[in-house]
């Protein structure tokens, strides 16, 4: 059954597509109505911080490890058994 | 008291591994492999406070030392020995579930341990233990990373025994107790790095993705859960407050993601997620406040709990389909939906979804960083957690079950005793993030923390939301490569093959080259010298020897000429040299 519905899913990436992106909408929403006393610092404080945070992170992160890995770690699957 | 040893878990675990052999022979190994573990989760329960203090020459072994901190972790490892033990219940090889049991006996007597000799005790047979399960796999690579894995720890077991042997020289006992920052000496150190070597604190952390990805199924599951568990607790008992081990924590935490995002064997990909999780336990101990402690001891239930999740899951798709690689897998979830369920759920824990265990121990942490004022370190933990949803929580599962493409394999799903295991590890992560007091409770300092408010849901959902996004967006950036990534144990792969090297090269010629001079240059002026020697033994030892001979013989036949035999003589001479005497006597 679970195995038809996420097939069901998987021939409407639209579908999902508009699904994420309503669940993103939702967590934006969700942020202005969070209680913000406990914060730690001025990002606390911020609406949309950790939105932005996530993103560049996520972005920068994937950016600069394969990159890394392009440029100096990346070596034959056997390089060591040479 | 030494009667008393026999309620040690450990002994438990030992003797049911002795046994083991010989409840295969009776048929009946599987009942045995689950009963030991289960007796032992139950038992540990009665312990009392303090148990098998023995006298040995002259030291105080403390074999038991139990407390709340104690209780957690034996907690969650007698739990996860259970789980071990199902999962590897179709494994007809007796040797392998010998290892887990031994390896599991080596951590409880650790854990357990008051005193530091009986902690190296058990510290070594974890590490002697555990190098079995990687070589079950009997491959050639196993073989090699056995061995390597071998070496490192022999070098960190020394380095930890060389640190209680000065301890023992500065201090005078040998007492497993905690160890404030300002009268640290060198000898803490040592051990604390000892320490750090087990819980894969970079730079000294790449045995863990070294060996962990060639280990047998069943034995990464055991690796993955121990090993650096007891090495968090070891630090958080003896270590607490180093500000070292918060800033060490905090960039293992984003190293292991780092290699994460880049590597292409699942179970490698697991390994770094080890380092980047553990990081957060080590980060923890290093901050040092009661809430921190808390923190580091919930995050270390926890992550054995969905790491092993995530090494079951991963190691069912190895042992149906024999890869591990994600370039060579994908389209799974049509064969194997209970294992992707399984490891969706391993996965979103790891990365603190709200309802599950990671929510309610990671956040503590985090926290407790905030609290004390830490916050570069509080963002370098908050990024490794982006990392770690984008690798393990969506890249991990996409790639082995959905992928871009199919890979057109059609496995069975998984052994039942292998899904019964994931399932009771699944269980115990929604458990906890529905219901955080049952491991609050049991942490070692009274919680005052709430993970459900509204401030931190709206973060997670934010960061999780928006680090998919960015997946979305560089997915085809992302996508695995067949290639392996250097990482620091190409220190002692290359060092190894360069040190043999030299051996063979330029240390052999030299050799040849110094043989061949005293060949021919040496040899020849040992012969002239040897002759000159013996020119001299002849020419000069033995004529003066001889001179000295003949020199006796003639002086012999002189003195014989004046015994002329008549008396008269004799007195003659007698008288006369009377008179020489006395005349020298008198003039003198």
């Amino acid at each position: 059954m679970i195995v038809n519905f996420l097939t069901y899913l998987r021939e409407r990436p639209s579908l999902l597509k508009w699904l994420f992106l309503a669940y993103l909408a939702f967590a934006l929403v969700f942020d202005f109505f969070a209680d913000r006393s406990y914060g730690h610092f001025w990002g606390d404080h911020l609406v949309g911080y950790w939105a932005v945070f996530g993103l560049v992170g996520c972005l920068a992160m994937i950016v600069f490890c394969k990159g890394l890995s392009h440029v100096w770690l990346e070596r034959d699957k056997d390089h060591y058994d040479k | 008291m030494t009667s008393s040893i026999f309620m040690h878990p450990a002994t438990m675990f030992i003797i049911g591994a002795l046994l083991l052999p010989l409840a295969k022979k009776f048929n009946v190994q599987k009942i045995w492999l689950v009963l030991v573990p289960l007796v032992a989760f139950i038992q540990i329960k009665f312990l009392p406070e303090s148990f098998g203090n023995v006298e040995w020459l002259g030291f105080e072994l403390k074999f038991g030392r139990v407390d709340q901190l104690t209780m957690v972790f034996l907690h969650v490892f007698t739990l996860m020995a259970l789980i071990g033990s199902i999962f590897g219940l179709h494994v007809k090889e007796s040797g392998q579930h010998v290892a887990a049991w031994l390896y599991v006996a080596g951590s409880l007597g650790t854990t357990l341990a008051g005193d530091y000799l009986t902690v190296f005790i058990f510290w070594e047979l974890m590490a002697f233990a555990s190098v079995f399960l990687i070589w079950y796999r009997k491959r050639k690579r196993s073989i090699d990373a056995g061995y390597r894995y071998l070496l490192v720890h022999t070098f960190g077991g020394l380095v930890l025994l060389g640190g209680i042997f000065l301890r023992y020289q500065n201090v005078g006992d040998l007492n497993f107790e905690w160890i404030s920052v300002d009268h640290a000496t060198l000898a803490d150190y040592l051990i604390m790095i000892g320490f750090m070597l087990n819980a894969a604190v970079p730079p000294i952390h790449a045995w863990l993705p070294d060996a962990y990805p060639e280990a047998t199924v069943t034995g990464a599951v055991f690796m993955c859960a121990f090993t650096t568990k007891t090495a968090v607790y070891v630090l958080a008992r003896g270590f607490a407050g180093f500000e070292t081990l918060a800033i060490m924590g905090a960039i293992m935490t984003l190293y292991g993601v780092f290699y994460a995002v880049i590597e292409n064997d699942a179970r490698r990909i697991l390994a770094y997620h080890i380092v980047s999780q553990v990081g957060y336990m080590v980060c923890a101990v290093g901050i040092g406040t009661e809430m921190a402690i808390n923190g580091a001891s919930a995050h270390a239930y926890a992550h054995i709990l969905y790491k092993a999740l995530l090494f079951m899951g991963i190691g069912s798709v190895l042992e149906m389909t024999g890869r591990s690689k994600l370039t060579e897998l994908g389209g799974l979830y049509k064969y194997m939906p209970f294992t992707m369920i399984f490891t969706v759920i391993g996965g979103i824990a790891i990365s603190g979804f709200p309802l599950t265990s990671g929510f309610i121990s990671k956040s503590m942490i985090i926290t407790a960083a905030g609290n004390n004022h830490q916050l570069v370190i509080m963002s370098m933990l908050l990024l490794a957690a982006v990392g770690t949803f984008l690798s393990v929580g969506i890249k991990l599962p996409y790639y082995v079950f959905f992928g871009p493409k199919d890979s057109g394999l059609k496995p069975k799903e998984a052994h039942w005793n292998m899904q019964v295991a994931m399932g009771m590890a699944a269980f115990m992560c929604i458990f906890l993030g529905f219901y955080p007091d049952y491991l609050y409770d049991m942490l070692p300092y009274a919680v005052q923390y709430h993970p459900y408010t509204s401030y931190h849901l709206a973060e997670t959902f934010h960061l999780m939301g928006f680090t998919g996004l960015g997946f979305y967006l560089m997915v085809k950036y992302l996508k695995p490569h067949d290639v392996s990534n250097l990482d620091l144990d190409w220190f002692y792969r290359r060092g190894a093959v360069w040190f043999m090297w030299v051996a063979n090269k330029p240390v052999n010629a030299t050799n040849e080259w110094v043989s061949n001079i005293y060949q021919n240059i040496g040899l020849r002026l040992t012969m002239a010298l040897a002759r000159a020697l013996s020119w001299f033994d002849w020419e000069g030892i033995d004529w003066a020897l001889d001179g000295s001979a003949r020199g006796v013989v003639k002086g012999g036949e002189q003195v014989r000429q004046f015994q002329t035999g008549k008396l008269q003589h004799y007195i003659g001479a007698a008288v006369a040299l009377l008179f020489i005497v006395l005349i020298v006597v008198v003039l003198i």
